[in-house]
Formats: C-alpha cells, sequence, structure tokens
C-alpha cells in the first residue's frame, strides 16, 4: 500500500511538475505545451534576427547578385551601351526622316550627266576674272592651285584606319601650307550615283565652277602622302596642257595596260577642255547595272585587269585610248617626277635616300609622293600584309615630317618612331636659322607670300 | 554544476552575470560590423572588399575590370591572361592582311635615348630672349614678300592646333579628330588662315596639357610673318563660318581669350577663362608671357605642388596636377598690373563655346538667326571641353558628347556645303541633299553667305 502510494506519488511528481519544487532543473519540470510555446517564441526571435542580419550585411555587402557585385553590374551596362553607340556610329545608316520621300531609283535609260551642258566655260570665267581682280588667278606669278582630297563620311571600319586618315590630312596640311596652296577636304557624297571612286568627278566639276579663281585643281587620294616637302611642281611646262597625270605613254598606247595611268594624283586646268572631259568620262560611273557592264567593257580590253565594276582610272584609260585624237594633245603623261609614287619600291629606300640625296628632287632619288595603292587601311582587308603596310605608311610619314620639322630643330628617332628629339639647340638668334631652313625661303628657289 | 561549488544563489547570479555577459559580446560584435560596414575602417577593410577578395579567391580567372569601357579586346596586347583567352589569331596577324587584329604598338620604334633634362637647373622654355621685337622688325624689313599683314586690317594668322602621335585609345576617337580637322580647314580655307597641326611631343617634361607651351614659343620664333596665333584645341569646332574674327579690336592687345574679368580677377575662378581657344600676338611679351606661364607645368613633383596651390588659391577649382589654364587665371589675378593691360578677355562672341549650352539649340538657331554674329545666337566655337573624344572616358556620357559632335560639325559642314548647293539631311545625317539645282550659268549662281569669295578673302588688287 505504501509502495502503491509512493508510486502514485513519483508519478504525480512526474506529470505534474510545478514551479516550486527545488530549482535544479526548472526547464525539465515545465508542462509540455509551455515548453513548446517557448520553443517557438526562440525560433521566432531566431528568425528575426536572421533576418535582420541578412538585411545588414546586403546594405554592407551587396549580396544581391550571387557573382557579382553592383558596381561590376553598372560595369556591364555601361559597355554594353557603349558598345552599341560605337556600333551605331560605325554603320552606315541614317535616321530615317518620315516626312522626306523614298529616294526614286536610278533610271538606266536616261543618260546620266554631271550637270546641264555648258560650253562658253572659258569666256564666262575669263570675264568674272577681269571683273573681279581681288580674287586673281595667279598670285605672285603662281596659278592658285586647289588640292582636293577627301574620304568616306562614317568611321572605318578599324581605328587604325582613321589613325592614318588623320596623319595623312597633316601630311598634306604641311605640303600646302609650305606651298601656298589651299585644301578642301571632301566627306560628302554629292552623287549618291558616283559613290566611291567616281565621287571625286562631280566634286572637280562643282569646285570648278564655284571657284574660277583657280587655276589648277589637283585630285590626290586619301591614301598618298607627300614625300618631298621641297619639290615644286613645275607648272610652267604645262602651259599647253589642260589635264597632267602620272603614267607610262607606251604602256598606254602599246599595252593598253589598265596601270598605264593613276588617278591618284592629277591635276586639272580650270577650263571648258576639262569640263567637257570630265563629261565624256562620267558616264561609266553610274552605280549598278551600268557600272557593272561598263566593267566588263574595261576588262576586255585592257590588258591585266582583274573583272571587277568600272573604276575612274581604267575608264579614263580607255576614254584616252579610244578618243586618243580628240583629247591627247592636251593631256601630259608625268613620268619624269612621282606625281604619284608606287609604294613598295620606294618605301625601303628611305635611309639610303637620306645618306645619298637631299629634298626638292622629286624623282626616284627622293620620291615627291608615295602612294599606299592597295593598303585600303581603311577598309577591312588589304591586298598586302597588314604589317608590311603600316610599317611604310609610318615610315613615310616620319620621312616627310622630318623635313617640316627640320626648321623647328627636331627630328623622329627613328622612321618608325612618333617622338622626336632635338637636332639644334635652342638659341637667342632664332632667325638666322629661319632664313637657312625654312622651304620657303629663296634660297631653295621658292617664293610666296 | 556551479551550484554545487558557490551555492544556489551565488550559481544563480553567476550565470545571470554569464548571460548578461553573453548578451553583450554579442551586441558589441554586431555593431562593430554595422560600423565597419557603413564607415569602413581603412586598412582593416570592409566587409565589401572582404567579399571581394572572397569572390576573387574563388572566382579569379572571371574577374571583369572596372573602369576598361571602351576597350577592343582584340587590339589590346598588355592585358592579364585572363582577357586574353579571348583574343583570337594574334600569332598570325603578322602575314595577315586583316586590319582587325592588328596591334600598332607591334610596329613602332624610338632609336636613341630619351632626353635628360638636368634636374637641378630649373626648368625653362628656352635661352631667354629679350629683344624679339627687333629681331622681328628687322627680319620683317629684310623680307618684303612675307608681310605680316595681308591687308591693313587683316593680320597673317597661324591656327595651331593637335593631338597625340599615337592612335586614339577609343576606336572612334581618330575619326572625330578627322572630322575636327576638315572642320577647322574649311574655316581657314574661308578666311584666309593657315594651319599647323601638330602631332609631335616637343618637350617630354611639358606633356598633357602643358605641351602647347614650348610648341607656341617654337612657332612664334620660326614664323616671324606670323603676326598672330591662335591655338585651338582638337576638340573644339567652328560653328559659325561666317564670322571673322574682328582684329581691329585687339590692336592693342597682345592675348585675347574668352572669358570674364570679374571672374578672373574678382573672383579668381578657375573656369574664369578658356586656354581653349585664344589668340597670341607675335612680340617680345608674349615670349616672357610664355616664360612666366611654363614654371607650374614640368611633369611630376612640381606639377603636383602648383596643382595644390592653385586648388587652394583658384574658387571651385577640383584637386588634380596644375593645368594651364589654372595657372593662367593664378597668373593674371595676382600679377595683373604687369599683364592685364594687354590681356583682352573677350565675352562679346564665343571665341570659346561652352558646348553643354548651345548644343540643343541648334535648330532653334537655324530657325531664329543667321551666321556671322559669332555670340550665343550663332557661337563661332563649340568646345567640347570634358568630352575627351580621344581617351577612354571623359566627363561626360560618351552617347551625348559623340551625337552632339556629329551634330556641331553638321552645322557648321551645312555652312560650307550650302556654298556648292548642298546640305546635310539632318543635324544628325551624314547624308547630303541638294538645295540648289545645277545651272548652266554657275557664275550668275551667288552662294546664301557670300562665302565662296568674301571680303576677308580679297588679295590686293596691286599683288600679282
Amino acid at each position: 500500500m505504501g509502495q502503491d502510494g509512493l508510486a502514485t506519488q513519483k508519478r504525480t511528481s512526474s506529470s505534474l511538475p510545478t514551479t516550486a519544487t527545488n530549482g535544479r532543473h526548472p526547464s525539465r519540470l515545465l508542462p509540455r505545451g509551455r515548453q513548446i510555446q517557448k520553443t517557438f517564441n526562440n525560433i521566432k526571435i531566431t528568425i528575426l534576427c536572421g533576418f535582420v542580419t541578412i538585411l545588414v550585411l546586403r546594405g554592407t555587402i551587396g549580396v544581391g547578385n550571387l557573382g557579382s557585385s553592383d558596381a561590376d553590374a553598372v560595369n556591364q551596362n555601361l559597355i554594353e551601351e557603349t558598345n552599341r553607340i560605337l556600333a551605331e556610329i560605325r554603320s552606315d545608316s541614317d535616321p530615317i526622316d518620315p516626312s522626306e520621300p523614298p529616294e526614286a531609283d536610278i533610271n538606266p535609260n536616261v543618260t546620266y550627266t554631271l550637270g546641264p551642258k555648258i560650253s562658253t566655260w572659258d569666256d564666262d570665267r575669263k570675264n568674272w576674272l577681269e571683273g573681279n581682280p581681288e580674287f586673281p588667278n595667279y598670285v605672285n606669278g603662281k596659278p592658285k592651285i586647289l588640292l582636293l582630297t577627301g574620304s568616306q563620311p562614317n568611321p572605318c571600319d578599324n581605328a587604325i584606319g582613321d589613325h592614318y586618315l588623320l596623319k595623312a590630312v597633316k601630311n598634306k596640311i604641311d605640303y600646302c601650307r609650305i606651298h601656298g596652296i589651299e585644301i578642301v577636304y571632301n566627306m560628302a557624297h554629292l552623287d549618291k550615283e558616283l559613290a566611291g571612286y567616281w565621287a571625286k568627278l562631280p566634286m572637280i566639276r562643282r569646285l570648278m565652277l564655284s571657284h574660277p579663281e583657280v587655276e589648277w585643281i589637283w585630285w590626290m587620294d586619301s591614301d598618298a602622302l607627300f614625300t618631298d616637302m621641297v619639290f615644286e611642281i613645275p607648272l610652267s611646262k604645262y602651259a599647253n596642257y589642260n589635264l597632267v597625270i602620272h603614267g607610262y605613254p607606251d604602256l598606254l598606247f602599246d599595252q593598253k595596260s589598265w596601270i598605264a595611268l593613276n588617278t591618284g594624283s592629277f591635276l586639272f586646268r580650270n577650263c571648258q577642255w576639262s569640263l567637257d572631259l570630265l563629261d565624256a568620262w562620267a558616264p561609266m560611273g553610274p552605280k549598278g547595272p551600268i557600272r557593272d557592264e561598263a566593267g566588263k567593257i574595261l576588262t576586255a580590253n585592257l590588258k591585266g585587269r582583274p573583272a571587277f565594276e568600272a573604276d575612274d582610272q581604267s575608264a579614263l584609260i580607255y576614254l584616252l585610248i579610244s578618243q586618243k585624237d580628240q583629247w591627247m594633245d592636251k593631256v601630259f603623261v608625268e613620268n619624269s617626277y612621282y606625281l604619284h609614287g608606287y609604294w613598295a619600291g620606294l618605301v625601303d629606300r628611305y635611309e639610303e635616300m637620306i645618306e645619298k640625296y637631299h629634298p626638292g628632287l622629286g624623282d626616284e632619288r627622293w620620291p615627291f609622293v608615295t602612294h599606299f595603292v592597295g593598303c585600303k587601311p581603311c577598309g577591312s582587308y588589304g591586298d598586302y600584309p597588314v604589317e608590311r603596310c603600316l610599317r611604310s605608311m609610318e615610315r613615310a610619314f616620319n620621312f616627310a615630317d622630318n623635313q617640316v620639322l627640320k626648321l623647328y630643330g627636331f627630328s623622329h628617332r627613328g622612321l618608325l618612331s612618333p617622338k622626336i628629339r632635338r637636332i639644334r639647340n635652342e638659341t637667342v638668334t632664332p632667325l638666322e636659322f629661319v632664313d637657312q631652313f625654312d622651304v620657303r625661303r629663296p634660297v631653295h628657289g621658292n617664293s610666296r607670300s | 554544476m556551479l551550484d554545487d561549488w558557490l551555492g544556489a544563489r551565488r550559481g544563480y547570479q553567476i550565470r545571470r552575470a554569464m548571460r548578461h555577459g553573453k548578451v553583450t559580446v554579442l551586441c558589441l560584435l554586431m555593431t562593430v560590423v554595422v560600423l565597419r560596414g557603413t564607415i569602413g575602417a581603412g586598412r582593416f577593410g570592409t566587409p565589401e572588399q572582404d567579399f571581394h577578395d572572397l569572390r576573387d579567391h574563388f572566382y579569379s580567372r572571371k574577374r571583369v575590370e572596372p573602369h576598361r569601357v571602351l576597350e577592343e579586346v582584340s587590339t589590346e596586347s598588355g592585358r592579364s591572361a585572363s582577357a586574353q583567352s579571348e583574343s583570337t589569331q594574334s600569332s598570325s596577324s603578322s602575314s595577315s592582311n586583316s586590319y582587325e587584329t592588328f596591334d600598332i604598338s607591334k610596329i613602332l620604334v624610338d632609336e636613341g635615348e630619351e632626353e635628360k633634362r638636368d634636374p637641378s637647373k630649373p626648368y625653362s622654355l628656352g635661352p631667354r630672349i629679350s629683344d624679339w621685337d627687333e629681331q622681328r622688325a628687322e627680319w620683317l624689313r629684310n623680307n618684303p614678300d612675307f608681310p605680316n599683314f595681308i591687308r591693313p586690317n587683316k593680320p597673317r594668322v597661324l591656327l595651331v592646333t593637335g593631338s597625340s602621335p599615337k592612335p586614339c585609345e577609343n576606336p572612334v576617337g581618330d575619326h572625330y579628330l578627322l572630322k575636327a580637322i576638315k572642320n577647322k580647314i574649311d574655316y581657314c580655307r574661308v578666311h584666309g588662315i593657315e594651319i599647323f597641326y601638330n602631332m609631335a611631343l616637343l618637350d617630354a617634361e611639358m606633356a598633357g596639357f602643358w605641351a602647347k607651351l614650348p610648341l607656341i614659343r617654337k612657332l612664334l620664333l620660326s614664323h616671324p610673318e606670323i603676326e598672330f596665333l591662335w591655338w585651338m584645341d582638337s576638340d573644339a569646332m567652328f560653328t559659325d563660318m561666317a564670322f571673322e574674327v574682328p582684329w581691329e579690336r585687339y590692336k592693342d592687345s597682345n592675348f585675347v581669350l574668352h572669358g570674364w574679368n570679374e571672374m578672373v580677377y574678382d573672383q579668381k575662378n578657375w573656369i574664369g577663362l578658356n586656354t581653349g581657344s585664344f589668340l597670341l600676338r607675335n612680340c617680345q611679351w608674349s615670349l616672357d608671357l610664355l616664360d612666366v606661364w611654363a614654371p607650374m607645368g614640368p611633369k611630376g613633383k612640381i606639377r603636383e605642388e602648383a596643382g595644390k596651390i592653385l586648388t587652394r588659391e583658384l574658387k571651385d577649382r577640383p584637386v588634380f596636377e596644375a593645368d594651364d589654364q589654372s595657372a593662367m587665371v593664378y597668373l593674371l589675378a595676382t600679377q595683373r598690373d604687369r599683364w592685364g593691360e594687354k590681356v583682352y578677355l573677350e565675352s562679346a562672341y564665343y571665341l570659346h563655346g561652352y558646348w553643354g549650352i548651345l548644343v540643343d539649340r541648334y535648330e532653334e538657331m537655324i530657325e531664329n538667326y543667321h551666321p556671322g554674329l559669332g555670340d550665343h545666337r550663332w557661337p563661332l566655337v563649340t568646345h567640347f571641353v570634358g568630352c575627351k573624344p580621344c581617351g577612354k572616358f571623359g566627363d561626360y556620357p560618351v552617347e551625348r558628347c559623340l551625337k552632339q559632335m556629329d551634330r556641331a560639325f553638321n552645322f557648321g559642314d551645312n555652312q560650307i556645303l550650302q556654298m556648292y548647293g548642298f546640305t546635310h539631311k539632318s543635324l544628325a545625317s551624314r547624308r547630303v541633299k541638294r538645295i540648289r539645282n545645277e545651272t548652266g550659268n554657275p557664275l550668275e549662281v551667288k552662294d546664301e553667305l557670300g562665302l565662296l569669295h568674301p571680303a576677308f578673302k580679297a588679295v590686293k588688287a596691286s599683288a600679282s
């Protein structure tokens, strides 16, 4: 009986724990429900604290995107945005203007012309010059020349192309400043039909008619560099001619070669004859079936010409061969100096030239113009290895730049170096060197004002 | 257990104390972590840095370098190995005909040694010349073929600008330099001004914006026939082709810049004038000015220290090394008696026009005004300060800068094209359209602005 009572007591005590018992392990004596409640409370607090911790951490470290931080995400967006902008600038696309009518297609039945026919240009021009003595065509005994060059309106396919266009234009600016020639740098396609290498024709005509005071218009390709800063074109030699172009008469008439002449550098006198020649030259140019068909004719008739659409050089050669009597008496095919100098045979000899010769010769001893035909740095691919082309262009540029810097007492540290070094110390009487080294001084045989 | 040793109450107190201690330590830890995250404890680092380090430790190959926004991965040769895995055919480019993967630094070779200046001697632009006016006057007398005045009010001017001989880091930077020089060629052809485009660093110590000083001095001394030298930054474009600088206004001045007298002399504001476009007369005074201007320029410690002085002395100048513009403000503000008389701070027209306030108004200008004004109605020069199209990152968003430069270029180009009967299809378009048909009597057609045969280009009738 006693044992039962004890057991009951024990059972009671174990099933009904009270807080008033000895404080040894109070938790063990809490009722079940209370215990669960307490556990829940603990869990709630734990979750809350965990939540707060994550918030704080996120604020400080930024664990938003796993694997990349905030700054990087912004950067990534910037890079993508910039690439998009650059691609847009580089593309040939134009913002479309909805108010503009769509461009009319070329009608192949209508003969293309550069403009309404003018037949009294010589007289018109003479009258204008007499009526405007403040815009003479001869200044200090020298005829007024306008150098025309240009490049495409959109960026080159590669950055290096634009860089060499920039260097080429600096080179032309230097030569023209020294020799009193004005430059027109064309970046507009005046006539969408005559695009590409044909774009020079409408521009030449336009300039002739707008500037009657200009005696000669000199077209020069964007990939041609002046390498003789002292040499001046002997215009008095061409008093009876209207077109001066570099080439070889035997290649032209005997072999009918497509490279007999080079239209990368030539001079047109501002006169009626030139306008007529331009009108006769243009018909092979219009883009599309006309140009393609013309290309086939040219390939068939000219020696060595590959098959491609008609280009201005081949067309001119064909024109001069087939209408020899009409034009050739006023065309001077010049090869006594390098009005156009094919680069491959010249660029490696610059050091030899520096050693043996001097500027002012203009011929194979010291070429007047080094023309980088086939290099095409503005495009994606050229006809020659890129390294050779760019290395040679850099050398030609520095070769010419040295002649300009000589006046200032500097020279490049090597033909491949953009850096310069002093070759003459500073002095308190700089004018004695100016007289000695300035290309424009009478000692060099040039005079201008 | 504690109770057995110390007694029940004591044990309870100690346990309570321990509980409190735990809570305190935990709170302290939280505080430190939060503080570290917000303030950043210097060399102890921030949680962010910790995170970066941890991430780098695990993901070292995919690290994206910040700030390299405008790079072309394929042409970069100095990158870390992780990036190089993306570039292609670098070994075969020596014989390839493709311009895309070519790295120009492969072909550039500097022969000879760098010139070293003696650091113990103070920097100078050159040996001091004190009789330049006399030397020049004598030379002009002896060389009547090279007069310094083309007509009574038309001095001979040389516009000087330039850029780096190395390709731009930005792939389209060189294209914008090309457009800018075309723009200058056009203006100068119409106005009878000569151009000198500099691509050579004459003095390695005066690199960056200071490079113009040795160049200007060299050109003044080598071209005595030049009366005014017009320096123009490569990021400035002519937007008024018809405006002729009023030379008579400056007959008693030697240095003409765009700016405001109050901002320079009274406020000493670092943008009180702008040295991106200024005129400098070829005379002794100018040589002296250049000599006094130069000392803050030499690269290195001198430029850094000078920068601190300028930031302290000038209003609103941020902290960076000394630049030529701030140095000029400081020079004029502190030595007004010596130089102020011959300095003309022009604000009647935009010899320099900050692009930010001009480029959005071009359409409004076309509608309401006409070229030839040169001022806020039709700015002479729009100067893209801060755009830095040749570098990798400028102070403004790339898109705004480049698009606006296109617009400014076309705005100026329209005035040239109208001479020949054309105009751009819109200010954003590279294409042109005809505004005047070809005619059989081209000489009877006059261009609207009279730029084909302007009065400021006329040659003296007796000169031939």
